[in-house]
């Protein structure tokens, strides 16, 4: 999956010992987010702004799921969920804050599910069945879309909006 | 001797549980193979209709679990086999007679003499499930090619997948290639999609199914022709004992016409 679309996931970030152990059966790198260095080490900078601490205690507690979610799971997380693998039709998860299913998203998926209007779902393939974004619910298109490829959707101007995922949209804030 | 209990289940129910236990049983005492069918769907049981051996039951499950009578006495042979056997449910008890364990320690008694121990399940998840899938070595998941059978196959594969059973392998059930090729239904590759779990078998949609099912003989008990569901029946149990037999090629009746349209929509 990663190799079709010449990806690479090269790091974990969690404050979750079974997510960062998960991570490391699998070789990526991982820290403790909010730890205050990087991989290497250094000391980071703190991310200014108001709500700058609360988003990063939100990144710090990321929830890393190896597996397929099939219908009739449901994942529940205060911050980050992170798929790797499909999301079936059937399966809910909801996070207070982004999703990314590194598969097809097929299920349920609600992000930003404490208001976080700011909060992003990404996947591989982005079929759900009903994504909801803080209070914004948005409901596909009807078929399969024509061209699969990596999409972003996120809340523009009061609607959910799914766009194909860019590596210049990678720094959005 | 030590059998292996194999769970057949789906969770829709009427996708073809107790027929594809019923004629796996039958194919594989045909291949030789001590079996013996346990019917769990305790309360609405039918695959002693199936299998053709209604009249004949004196004890069954329930008796067994409580104590009324010994397990060889609640076991009914199919005399058209060398050695087949059917535990019948009882029909005017439910699901809560039974427990998981009753089902473990049942099936630990018949891995001492048969091959094959096949479990009919109910439809569903709950506690009828729950008995049906407590002793399995092997799960097979049955379901129809439709969006609403393999929603809840999905489901129970996750089910098995957390009770650490194993994902269970696919049995796609009625399948009808017309209809495929028409974009009417959903194809094999559709539904392995969704489920990504190993395929067994495909078993196509036969009317012999049921007219066998009426008359309590199992298609897999004749039907020669190559493309029947009685071959296909033949086929997965011959890859249950461990035979490489390639998934039957399920073509449908179009001819030059259906094959030429195949090519021009670039397959």
């Amino acid at each position: 999956m990663l190799a079709e679309y010449d990806l690479e996931l090269w790091a974990v970030l969690s404050q979750h010992e079974a997510t960062r152990e998960a991570a490391r059966a699998l070789g990526l790198a991982t820290r403790l987010a909010g730890s205050d260095t990087d991989l290497d080490g250094n000391e980071l900078s703190h991310a200014a702004g108001e709500s700058g601490d609360a988003q990063e205690l939100l990144a710090a507690n990321a929830l890393f799921c190896q597996e397929t979610v099939r219908s009739g799971r449901s994942i529940y997380h205060e911050g980050h969920v992170v798929v790797l693998g499909d999301v079936n039709p059937g399966a809910q998860i909801i996070a207070g804050g982004n999703v990314v299913v590194w598969g097809r998203l097929r299920g349920f998926v609600h992000a930003g599910a404490h208001g976080n209007r700011e909060a992003l779902i990404c996947a591989l393939e982005l079929s759900p069945t009903q994504l909801r974004i803080a209070d914004e619910i948005a409901i596909p298109p009807a078929g399969r879309p024509e061209r699969l490829q990596p999409e972003t959707a996120l809340i523009r101007d009061h609607q959910i909006v799914a766009e194909p995922w860019r590596a210049r949209d990678h720094g959005r804030d | 001797m030590h059998a292996k209990v194999i769970t057949v289940t789906s969770g829709k129910g009427g996708v073809g549980k107790t027929t594809v236990t019923a004629n796996l049983a039958a194919a594989l005492a045909m291949l030789g193979r001590r079996v013996v069918a346990l019917d769990a769907d305790i309360g609405l049981r039918n695959l002693d209709v199936v299998m053709g051996l209604e009249n004949r039951i004196v004890y069954d499950l329930v008796d067994v679990v409580e104590g009324r009578c010994r397990l060889p006495q609640a076991m009914i042979r199919d005399k058209r086999f060398p050695e087949l056997y059917l535990i019948p449910a009882a029909q005017t008890r439910d699901k809560m007679a039974v427990s998981p364990s009753d089902m473990v320690l049942v099936c630990d008694q018949l891995r001492q003499d048969m091959d094959y121990v096949l479990i009919d399940s109910p439809a569903g998840i709950e506690r009828g499930f729950r008995n049906a899938v407590a002793p399995a070595d092997q799960v097979i998941v049955v379901t129809n090619p439709e969006v609403s059978a393999v929603r809840d196959a999905d489901r129970i594969v996750g089910l098995l997948e957390a009770e650490e059973h194993g994902p269970g392998q696919l049995i796609i059930n009625r399948l009808k290639p017309q209809m495929v090729a028409r974009g009417d239904m959903l194809s094999i590759a559709d539904v392995l999609d969704i489920l990504a779990i190993d395929l067994l078998g495909v078993i196509p949609e036969d009317e012999d199914i049921l007219v066998g099912s009426n008359r309590g003989a199992p298609v897999a008990m004749n039907g020669s022709h190559s493309a029947s569901a009685g071959q296909a029946f033949r086929n997965i149990a011959r890859r249950l004992e461990g035979e490489d037999v390639p998934i039957m090629e399920l073509s449908h009746q179009g001819g030059l016409f259906g094959r030429l349209r195949a090519w021009m929509s670039g397959r």
